[in-house]
């Protein structure tokens, strides 16, 4: 029986010192942090974090939304230049962008939105927490610069596409979400001050080291101010800031127009702003841009959209040699020897944008595409001073940047592009808008520019589009948006 | 005193065995405190065959004391001269014999039908189910083992009221979707799986042959003890055990069947392709594509990837036991070769359940299993198949693959695409040790573990059969995973009974912790396609990529339940468990989940005693609250986003780039469930004819959901917070007769549960959560919102077809339309037709789950037959929905509109627009009847099997999913899977089959 006794208190001892263990070590059982991934308690800290959320905001500029299916639908394909593309009955929404039946529910008008803002939330991120950081200042302040630039850069797309939206100038508190549309002209002062910051804080394009290539730089921030200037009708403030960047020397046309658009085109003396794209072997660096809009058949490069319109084919003059850098037509030969047999379900119609065509298929596909993303142009900027120049009467400055985007595009050939000699302010408006439709053809500016000179009404109408005065300025806030913010954000008028 | 002991069995539960042990342990004991006039009674005790009977349980009344007959029935004690014995043992009616000085007392026993003392497994015990105050239904090993599948929840169709489970696909080795009383919540809403003990997420790894019985508990008394794992309900699988002082017995069972796909969907041959086709094209304004008259039947392609398949299964056990030890050791192979071509699952199970006795209070057991499967998957040709042209043939004359493009050619993906296997090691299982102690508790330590290791690898080669269909270069990818779920347990067990009352108190501290990881790795450009350079070391370095993730979790839980049943009448339980989850933070991590229940036992009262009609009535009602913590494991944490790398310089580096992208909410709480219910068990004629009823009420509250927030704030996500709630109410019934008539016994069963859902709450903000994304076009075809049930789909309703000019000028519409498009009804009466007149199509939710069984035996012959189904659940039949390109098309297509009057349902033959947005032209009535299984077996009788030493033999033949009667169009109407609140999308599943197998059963 001592042996029931013994057992009885070996029991009873063994259950308390288990259920003690347990209790001891309770608090921190339960504590269990993420693996392999930083939690906002341990970011933010050093000059390696602040660079890193810098850099993320550049990857951003690759994402779909930003700068892929949407945006060329709301640039391009909604314009008189190019039409849907790809086969009847897919991506319906861009039909609808293209034919202006859209409404606020429409993919493109939500895309466009949910990803600039996006870049915006990244842009507010490192404004409010990088100055926090103990680190180098100069850096600092030019990793603040750069930020500033960028979210410029997102708000200037979203004000144009949108008009008066929502202002968000850091990272929102939960009570905070509710937002009203501020008027745009705030909107643009904000830009303005980014714009101008910027300028004042980040090096030059030429000062820059070259293993930071593709960095925001002063001139691009100079660039853009310029055409938001313009953008604004504030012709003076416009030329003004054009024609201090074109005498800074730090760019010039890249003599072979086609090749801009090439690999060796790349970050070219032309190139005031562009987004880097690389195309590794394992993915990770490239993006979708050439795919959306590459042939669709044989070879099999993409997915056939923005299908440039007979409408852009009949405005180049004769022989323009830019035609043939700009459009891809069926049954082509390409400089690889390839014939180009578009999807038959594409209809006779079937044509691609050269610019975005790669000759050469990356690794893993196209959807990996290392073609950079041209957004700014040292051509756009020599028409914007040529635009802004004609504006204000000044017909020599006017004729000078005009003709030097011809002379470029002519190639030595004195049989095409004549000179424009006219000093009709009319006359020359004319010219200066159709050089810019025909030089920055399938380059998504298309559509902003018809709304910005009041042309897209009569254009459209000739085109048998139903494009409304006074409604189809802006695309509609979209919907969801309106409905989440339970009456706070109103909708823009027609929709 | 015969209402105390769990009568031993032929195959006994775990704890039976625990019980049993009381006795003898007692009688050392009690040697010591009894002091009175003893005499040594000793007997055979044999059935009405008069064969010996093994185990039965002898015992002196009033007290603990006593031991249990050996293999030859005999048994031998020291009582008091004047005691009475009480001889007790399952399926025997018990007996009383007083002592009165006797030194022999043989008996027989006699066979008992009723099963009133049944016992039942609940979570962390034994409950007798007269003693029941939840709502647990039981299916037993003979149930389970009918269906020659590889998942056991297949069983449980049909056979368990309140219960529907879908398949989540006919491909070998696929598992199911469980849904107890309703759907509880808008995340995980999949019950937890205990089985031995241990608490598991899927119970995929089970051999059928090896489970004795599976409990599935419904309402919060039984389901309370779980706590915050027990909201979506629970199953509770028991495996098989040994028995002490058994003879070893060796069992084999093995079937063989063969399987076909058992329904095709219906689709046009080549020459009413060419028309269709044809047809599209004029109606976009293109010219006419094919010449009809060189098209005949042309290829089906589902022939092409279909296939008449094997599946077989060989189990081998042996269990048996000693004094001191009972064992029970289980071989399975089972294999299954899918109906679509290049599909396969086989597994490996070994499984070892044993017993050791230390001593009078310690026993040591394990329920050990080890488990190895590997899997190939077919290369996802069932969509493809299903979008081909007809018109093409799979090759070639030259032999090549035909390109056919849209799709991609089924038959070139099998050699091309099929080089991939899966394999999965695990092992699950639990360690215990019991020890009684001071009478009348029982401590026991329970340790479980599930652990397992996978991997897998794939392959593609170089290959070209169109421009869409084609690799440049050769690839080869590896990856490699491991889950780590450990549990471990304590709990103090308290019994007593005494005069009219009988009192469980339970008490205990579970532990549970979980960790998985994945690796995986890729390379491309091997210079060679010999499976001997598939590693990732032939491949180009340039080329790789590689990643590395890991997340974990962990709980800890008090629990404590007290059960007290006075006069065997009244019944009462209460529970109460306190949780904690690393999931949570910290100021929200414990949650405390109560619940009680009562029962009154109608039947012992004495107005009821002497009447022949009823023989159980008893009502019972329950109400508590349990949790749910099956959400993302680190849900509360704003997480900083890698690898959002940008690109610079002439060399085109990528440089690193990370930043906060997302929003969190680190106020996230438990989802806590109340449950009531309330039940009425009844039996008439000694339970001939037996059933229960049910009415539930779950109301699900803080149901965590994303709360929509402008996209203007930024974030790449909707933070999640507790803001929605969802009601389940319903009805559960099941119904049981069961008669003997001499050799010939038949039996007859019902179930059928209905389900209410409504949502109650989605989140301040949220107006409506949309769900299930139709293809990449985005549409989503499902809504949530309060008031309805989750995930009904939302779209136009159907009014006809346009025939002509001026039914288009005046009848409202959307705009596009033209003649012979679809008519969308203007509901809301505004004269336009647009996003606002969208209303509810139907739900993907049954009203009524059913099953219902019949069968009998006669002298060695037993047949049985099953039917489940379903009443008013409807199908999104998305696969004919998404049409990018011209494919090929369902003959409900040869009946589209093609002029006026042509016909007012289908329209025009067109892909995509106006035709293809989200409409009850998709929706289809999922409602159907199943035969689910039809068996016919014999028995041989024991006089021919004693010649060749066997003790049982049957053989039989079965098939499955024989017929099914439905009005839907595609392979088959269960579509399980997917988010609860985009479900019921059929884009393209594999099929089910239809089996027949002959099977063997002996037992040595």
């Amino acid at each position: 029986m001592k042996s029931a006794i013994k057992n009885r208190i070996l029991t009873f001892t063994l259950s308390l010192t288990v259920f003690g263990g347990l209790f001891s070590c309770g608090e921190d059982f339960l504590e269990k942090a993420p693996k392999g991934e930083l939690t906002s308690d341990n970011f933010f800290l050093d000059a390696t974090q602040a660079k890193q959320s810098v850099n993320a905001i550049y990857a951003h500029l690759r994402s779909f939304n930003v700068h892929v299916f949407s945006y060329v639908g709301i640039t391009d394909i909604a314009s008189d230049d190019a039409d849907k593309g790809s086969v009847p009955g897919d991506a319906g929404f861009l039909q609808d962008i293209n034919d202006f039946t859209f409404d606020a529910n429409n993919t493109a008008v939500n895309g466009v939105w949910r990803g600039y803002y996006q870049g915006i939330f990244r842009a507010n991120q490192v404004l409010a927490n990088v100055p926090n950081i103990e680190m180098n200042e100069e850096l600092k302040t030019r990793l603040l610069g750069e930020a500033r630039f960028l979210r410029a850069y997102f708000y200037f797309f979203l004000v144009r596409t949108y008009g008066d939206i929502p202002l968000i100038e850091r990272p929102l508190n939960p009570d905070e979400y509710r937002q009203s549309r501020v008027p745009k002209a705030e909107i643009y002062n904000f830009i303005e001050e980014d714009l101008n910051f910027a300028i004042a804080n980040l090096p030059e394009k030429s000062e820059y080291a070259s293993t930071e290539l593709g960095r925001a730089t002063s001139g691009a921030a100079k660039a853009y101010l310029a055409k938001v200037h313009l953008f604004q009708n504030d012709f003076q403030s416009a030329f003004q800031m054009a024609e201090e960047l074109i005498n800074s020397g730090e760019y010039g046309l890249y003599p072979d127009y086609e090749a801009i658009f090439r690999r060796e085109g790349e970050h070219s003396s032309e190139s005031i702003f562009e987004v880097s794209t690389v195309a590794l072997e394992q993915g990770g660096g490239g993006s979708q841009f050439n795919e959306v809009q590459g042939i669709r058949g044989n070879p099999n490069n993409g997915w056939g959209f923005n299908n440039p319109s007979d409408d852009l084919i009949a405005a180049y003059e004769e022989n323009d040699p830019r035609l043939g850098a700009t459009i891809i037509f069926n049954t082509d030969t390409l400089s690889t020897g390839e014939v180009v047999i578009a999807d038959p379900n594409m209809g006779s119609s079937a044509r691609f944008s050269k610019k975005a065509w790669i000759p050469i298929r990356p690794p893993i596909g196209f959807g990996n595409s290392g073609a950079n993303i041209r957004l700014f142009r040292y051509a756009d900027l020599l028409l914007i001073a040529a635009e802004a120049a004609n504006e204000l009467g000044n017909s020599t400055g006017a004729l000078n940047y005009l003709n030097q985007v011809r002379e470029r595009a002519r190639k030595g050939n004195p049989d095409v592009l004549p000179d424009v000699t006219s000093t009709n302010q009319a006359e020359l408006r004319n010219a200066i808008w159709h050089e810019r439709r025909v030089e920055l053809a399938m380059e998504q500016h298309r559509y902003l520019d018809l709304v910005r000179q009041g042309q897209a009404q009569s254009v459209f109408a000739e085109l048998g589009i139903n494009w409304i005065p006074g409604k189809h300025e802006v695309f509609p806030i979209p919907q969801a948006e309106i409905d989440i913010s339970g009456g706070t954000l109103s909708q823009n008028p027609g929709y | 005193m015969r209402k105390l002991l769990p009568p031993a069995g032929n195959q006994q539960k775990l704890i039976y065995k625990i019980c049993n042990l009381l006795i003898p342990l007692f009688l050392i004991l009690g040697q010591t405190t009894y002091a009175q006039t003893n005499v040594q009674v000793q007997g055979t005790i044999i059935d009405s065959t008069g064969e010996p009977l093994p185990g039965v349980n002898v015992v002196i009344k009033g007290t603990l004391t006593g031991t249990v007959s050996d293999l030859y029935g005999k048994y031998n004690l020291s009582a008091p001269s004047d005691a009475t014995l009480v001889f007790s043992f399952v399926g025997f009616t018990n007996q009383e014999i007083p002592i009165n000085n006797q030194t022999e007392i043989n008996l027989t026993l006699a066979d008992d039908t009723s099963d009133l003392d049944e016992f039942v497994v609940v979570g962390y015990g034994l409950q007798r189910k007269s003693d029941l105050t939840g709502s647990i239904s039981s299916i037993k090993s003979k149930e389970i083992n009918r269906l020659p599948v590889s998942n056991v929840t297949q069983a449980l169709q049909g056979r368990v009221s309140g219960v529907q489970v879908t398949s989540l696909s006919g491909a070998p080795g696929a598992g199911t979707t469980i849904r107890i009383r309703g759907v509880g919540t808008l995340n995980n809403s999949n019950p937890l799986f205990v089985v031995d003990g241990m608490l598991l997420d899927d119970i995929d790894f089970l051999n059928p042959n090896d489970v004795e019985s599976m409990e599935v508990l419904k309402d919060a008394s039984a389901t309370a003890i779980y706590g915050s794992r027990g909201a979506n309900g629970v199953v509770i699988v028991s495996t098989k055990q040994g028995s002490f002082n058994t003879k070893g017995r060796i069992s084999v069972d093995t079937y063989t069947g063969i399987q076909q796909v058992a329904d095709r969907i219906d689709l046009v041959n080549g020459r009413q392709f060419a028309e269709l086709a044809n047809e599209l094209e004029q109606n976009i304004g293109n010219r006419p594509l094919y010449n009809v008259g060189d098209y005949g039947v042309g290829t089906d392609w589902q022939d092409q990837i279909f296939r008449n398949a094997p599946v077989s299964s060989v189990n081998l056990g042996a269990s048996g036991g000693n004094a001191n030890t009972s064992y029970s050791l289980s071989v399975n192979y089972f294999n299954q070769k899918g109906v679509v071509k290049e599909s396969e699952f086989e597994r490996l199970t070994v499984r070892l359940n044993n017993q050791y006795k230390f001593g009078e209070a310690v026993t040591f057991g394990h329920n050990f299993s080890f488990i190895y499967t590997n899997q190939q998957n077919e290369p996802g040709v069932v969509g493809n198949a299903y979008r081909a042209y007809p018109i093409f043939d799979p090759r070639n004359p030259d032999g090549s693959y035909t390109n056919t493009t849209p799709v991609g050619n089924p038959a070139a993906q099998f050699e091309y695409n099929s080089n991939n296997q899966s394999n999965n090691y695990r092992s699950v299982g639990n360690f215990f040790m019991d020890v009684k102690f001071l009478k009348n508790f029982t401590f026991r330590s329970n340790f479980g573990l599930d652990l397992s290791f996978n991997d897998g690898k794939s392959f593609t080669p170089v290959f070209f059969v169109s421009p869409t269909q084609q690799n440049f270069e050769n690839s080869v990818s590896v990856n490699a995973g491991r889950n780590r779920n450990i549990l471990w347990e304590n709990t103090v067990n308290y019994t007593k009974e005494w005069d009219n009352h009988r009192l469980d108190l339970l008490g205990g501290i579970t532990t549970q912790s979980f960790y998985q990881e994945f690796l995986s790795g890729g390379r491309r450009n091997l210079p060679g396609e010999d499976p001997s350079l598939w590693y990732l070391n032939a491949g180009e370095l340039t080329s790789q990529t590689n990643s590395n993730s890991a997340g974990d979790w962990s709980m800890l839980s008090f629990l404590f339940r007290v059960n007290y049943t006075f006069r065997d009448k009244f019944l009462v339980t209460g529970t109460f468990r306190r949780d904690g989850s690393s999931r949570f933070g910290r100021e929200s991590r414990f949650g405390n989940f109560p619940s009680i229940a009562l029962g009154y036992r109608l039947i012992e009262e004495s107005f009821l005693q002497d009447q022949s009609v009823l023989s159980e009535l008893k009502i019972r009602g329950s109400w508590g609250i349990i949790g749910n913590d099956k959400i993302a494991f680190y849900e509360g944490r704003p997480v900083v986003t890698g690898n959002e790398n940008a690109v610079f310089g002439e060399n085109e580096a990528l440089i690193y780039g990370a930043t906060l992208t997302r929003l969190a909410n680190p106020f996230i709480q438990w989802e806590e469930t109340v449950t009531s219910n309330i039940g009425l068990e009844f039996g008439f004629f000694d339970n001939k004819l037996s059933g229960e009823l049910d009415y539930y009420y779950r109301r699900t509250n803080d149901i965590l959901v994303g709360v929509p927030i402008p996209a203007y704030v930024g974030s790449s996500n909707n933070p999640v917070v507790n803001a929605a709630s969802v009601e389940n109410r319903g009805i559960d019934l099941s119904l049981n007769w069961r008669e003997q008539k001499g050799d010939f016994g038949y039996y007859f069963g019902i179930v059928a549960s209905t389900v209410n859902n409504k949502v109650l709450a989605i989140g301040e903000g949220n107006e409506a959560i949309f769900g299930g994304a139709v293809g990449i076009s985005g549409l989503l075809g499902s809504r949530t919102i309060i008031g309805e049930s989750i995930g009904h789909y939302y779209g136009y309703k159907t009014a006809g077809v346009f025939q002509n000019e001026e039914q288009l000028a005046n009848t409202p519409r959307r705009g596009p339309e033209g003649a012979g498009d679809l008519i969308f009804e203007d509901t809301n009466g505004d004269g336009v037709v647009n996003s606002k007149d969208r209303v509810i199509l139907g739900s993907p939710i049954p009203d009524l789950v059913y099953g219902f069984n019949i069968g009998f035996d006669y002298k060695g012959f037993d047949f049985s037959v099953d039917f489940n189904g379903t009443i008013g659940n409807e199908i999104y039949n998305s696969k004919k929905q998404v049409r990018f390109n011209t494919y090929n098309f369902e003959t409900s297509f040869l009946d589209r509109w093609t002029g006026e009057g042509t016909s007012n349902v289908e329209p025009r033959v067109t892909n995509g627009g106006h035709n293809y947005e989200v409409s009850d032209r998709f929706i289809e009535d999922g409602s159907f009847l199943r035969l689910r299984n039809v068996q016919i077996g014999y028995s041989f009788p024991k006089v021919a099997l004693d010649r060749v030493k066997l003790q049982s033999f049957r053989i039989y033949v079965s098939g499955t999913n024989l017929f099914t009667m439905t009005n839907y169009t595609g392979y088959t109407p269960e579509i399980g899977g997917g988010n609860v609140l985009g479900t019921g999308y059929d884009s393209s599943l594999y099929p089910i089959a239809r089996t027949f197998n002959v099977g063997v059963s002996a037992n040595f």
